[in-house]
């Protein structure tokens, strides 16, 4: 197995960030927040509470009305395409909806995270270098779907397809990962397959980890560090392990349901 | 590193792909004389009529305003009416809805001869029968709004999810019924679709009838052509360009407000 | 196509302007009949004109000749592919770049090129084509190719627009430009039914060419729609593998 070059430090800093869309709707207010290098960060909130909002700040996919999002001191700079796209090389992404290109093969989909690491020739023609390869395959591997490298992704179960999104990710050898809902679509037994994996690779890469989720008891099963958000705004901060039915009372404006517990509600 | 390797069965194949894509272009370009060398050596040549063609005659717009409407008119009732037949046939064509195998293969080759014959042979033949003018315009289109739209329209009433046609089928529905409640609607949307887009080519095919005399402003076109009044040519295209893209923004405004 | 129960719960379209839309059709129909001085009259003769002038390609003059049909016939082939090729090869780049959701700003501008080739005539490209490489199948290709490329441009762009763009994003939040977006999660996705498209414009050429006057005589007609028959039981095979894998 190469070596994942661990990426050094993956620190991310809100200072006094806000989001207004278009249309008015705000979705973040005032965010002042430090999150170390190698946190595995949980993020909750009922729907629309901004949880995507933060993730998708911090790699620029959403821009910032005010204030600033940093990552290892430098500012996110959502202006300049080319600075994007540099620090972005660094933060892999994790979505609900897997975003897999289902007609391309596993490997393909996951030498998508190698497109900003080798030259863009070789990228368009499928040219892909020998040492980012080896890296593909060492991300298939640490999600344990080698065997699949092949096959197209529209071939794989719900849970392999999220697999192959977190060995796209890991393929860009990030310092940050974000995980924006990854078990939303997935069936109780693959989410604790799909958190377990994320906390492991989390542990032995020392990769930034930010996961938004819905369910309440995988929050407190998986997370180190819990943050709240209502209405854009921080409104809790501090260990998942310690964390009570009455702060999850605050965070969500109410009391929490069966729906809001994956093993009930399944 | 442990991966199985990548599977080759693939390679044989495109391989065939790509070689019979390249035969076929180098005889087919043999074959009609085609040659780069020709096409940029003489491209100045070209440039006279391009220079006649320029600044178009605005003073004729005026006398374009008929024969323009009289277009859209030829291609509104094209439509509409081939729009309509268009609907049984594309059933009966359909391999999932067809009652029977013959049904099936009578229309499907019902169609393909639809298809075969070009628009200008439709417009000769209702030129023919009707004489020349608008009406004959108008069938033409008929018989090409019915060929355009059959086929596309029964590839998608065959890949409609047939649980809801099954049902209704299932509860003792006719076979009219199934057509009309469980199969039609799947594909309304592509329907519609097609239907605007069969609109579209009606306008751009009544430029062309007009050629032969079917009515519209083809008929303008020739006249200024043959007697070799470009600026006039010029003026008639960007008629017709302002019209083309006119109408793609309605349809496109009635596709996106449908789905 | 999903399955039938999410068809159930999807909305349908808003009543109100589907009967508006109705209703304006309808009505244009009916002024349009008078336009044109639509006749009953007209439509009873129909019948027999059409059985008259049917007649006259009736029987069919086996003396032309075979040897005179069939070079016909494989030229109006030879004409449809180099159009087609030339179509496919100039629309693609167009078509990925006239994506609106993508390209606002170059949709513009591809919106117009493609509309400018739509408004010309096949047979009038022909003649502007015929000073540069002279009267021949040289020039209809030409004519057939740059009018083929303005209606596969505006459908490949259709197909690009209608696409999900979640890979898009998922491409770009992985540090790819657009452009390697393009190639890595647009392509792959569009490329099997714009592949369709140019197969479907290939049937279309071949009519097309027998229309600028290649293929004339009156016994082609048979021979001819051999030929669509065989393209179109291809093409729908073809069809059919590309959107099953």
């Amino acid at each position: 197995m190469t070596q994942q070059t661990p990426s050094p430090a993956g620190a991310i800093q809100f200072r006094n960030a806000s989001i207004t869309y278009p249309n008015g709707a705000i979705g973040m207010k005032n965010l002042d927040l430090q999150i170390e290098p190698g946190e595995f960060v949980v993020i909750v909130g009922s729907s629309g509470a901004g949880k995507s909002t933060l993730l998708r700040a911090v790699n620029g996919l959403n821009a910032l009305t005010e204030g600033t999002v940093a990552i290892d001191g430098e500012t996110v700079a959502t202006h300049s395409s080319r600075d994007l796209r540099r620090m972005r090389k660094r933060i892999g992404m994790i979505f609900q909806d897997f975003r897999l290109v289902k007609r391309l093969s596993v490997m393909s989909n996951v030498l998508i995270g190698r497109l900003a690491h080798v030259p863009g020739w070789r990228a368009m023609l499928n040219l892909w270098p020998l040492p980012d390869r080896e890296i593909a395959i060492d991300a298939l591997m640490r999600v344990g779907i080698t065997d699949k490298a092949w096959v197209k992704a529209s071939q794989l179960s719900g849970g392999q397809q999220q697999r192959v999104g977190i060995a796209r990710a890991l393929a860009q050898q990030p310092s940050i990962i974000l995980a924006d809902e990854p078990v939303a679509s997935l069936d109780p037994v693959t989410t604790h397959q799909i958190m377990k994996d994320l906390v492991r690779i989390n542990r032995e890469l020392g990769i930034t980890t930010l996961v938004n989720l819905h369910f309440l008891d995988l929050a407190r099963e998986y997370g180190d560090r819990l943050i709240g958000l209502r209405f854009g705004e921080l409104v809790f901060d501090g260990s998942a392990k310690t964390v009570t039915d009455e702060d999850f009372r605050n965070i969500y404006g109410r009391d929490f349901t069966e729906s809001d517990l994956l093993e009930d509600s399944a | 590193m442990r991966l199985a390797p990548r599977p080759r069965k693939n390679l044989l194949f495109w391989l065939g792909v790509i070689v019979f894509l390249l035969s076929m272009s180098l005889w087919s370009a043999r074959g009609i004389g085609f040659s780069l060398t020709e096409l940029v050596c003489n491209l100045t040549d070209g440039s006279r009529l391009l220079r006649e063609s320029w600044p178009p005659d605005l003073a004729f717009l005026a006398r374009l305003v008929d024969p323009m409407l009289e277009t859209v008119f030829i291609a509104v009732v094209g439509t509409v009416v081939g729009g309509i037949f268009a609907i049984p046939v594309a059933v009966l064509a359909a391999r999932n809805l067809t009652p029977n195998r013959l049904t099936w293969f009578a229309d499907r080759n019902f169609m393909n001869i639809l298809r075969t014959l070009p628009d200008l042979f439709w417009a000769m033949l209702f030129a023919t029968a009707v004489g020349f003018g608008p009406v004959a315009g108008a069938l033409a289109l008929t018989v090409f709004t019915v060929a355009v739209i059959s086929k596309l329209y029964s590839e998608s009433l065959e890949s409609i999810d047939m649980g809801l046609p099954e049902a209704i089928r299932a509860v003792g529905g006719s076979w009219l019924q199934m057509i009309q409640f469980g199969a039609l609607p799947q594909a309304l949307q592509h329907y519609v679709s097609y239907a605007l887009y069969a609109f579209e080519l009606n306008i751009r095919a009544s430029v062309v009838l007009g050629l032969v005399g079917a009515g519209g402003i083809g008929m303008i076109l020739e006249t200024q052509r043959a007697n070799f009044e470009y600026e006039r040519v010029t003026m008639i295209i960007l008629a017709v360009l302002v019209a083309v893209l006119m109408i793609e923004e309605v349809s496109e405004s009635i596709r996106k407000r449908l789905t | 196509m999903s399955s039938h129960s999410d068809l159930l719960r999807q909305p349908g379209p808003p009543i109100g302007f589907a009967t508006i839309v109705t209703f304006v059709i309808a009505l244009m129909f009916i002024v349009s009949m008078f336009a044109i001085g639509f006749t009953p009259g007209q439509m009873a003769e129909v019948p027999a004109g059409v059985a008259r002038v049917l007649s006259f390609f009736w029987p069919v003059d086996m003396a032309y000749g075979w040897d005179r049909v069939l070079p016909a016939i494989v030229e109006s082939i030879q004409i449809a592919w180099i159009g087609t090729i030339i179509a496919a090869l100039l629309s693609l780049p167009l078509a990925l770049f006239g994506a609106r959701t993508l390209f606002p700003r170059v949709a513009r501008v591809v919106k117009l090129i493609s509309a400018t080739a739509r408004a010309f005539p096949e047979i009038l490209l022909a003649i502007y084509f015929v000073p540069i490489v002279g009267l021949g199948p040289f020039a209809g290709a030409l004519a057939i190719g740059i009018s083929s490329v303005g209606m596969l441009t505006k459908l490949g762009a259709e197909v690009v627009d209608s696409l999900d763009f979640g890979t898009v994003e998922a491409v770009e939040a992985a540090g790819g430009s657009r452009i390697l977006a393009l190639r890595w999660a647009v392509l792959p996705q569009v490329l099997p039914e714009i592949i369709a498209h140019w197969l479907f414009r290939f049937e279309l050429n071949i009519r097309a060419s027998a229309v600028l006057g290649v293929v004339g005589a009156g016994g082609v007609g048979g021979v001819l729609l051999n030929v669509v028959l065989a393209i179109d039981m291809i093409s729908g095979e073809i069809r059919r593998r590309i959107i099953r894998s």
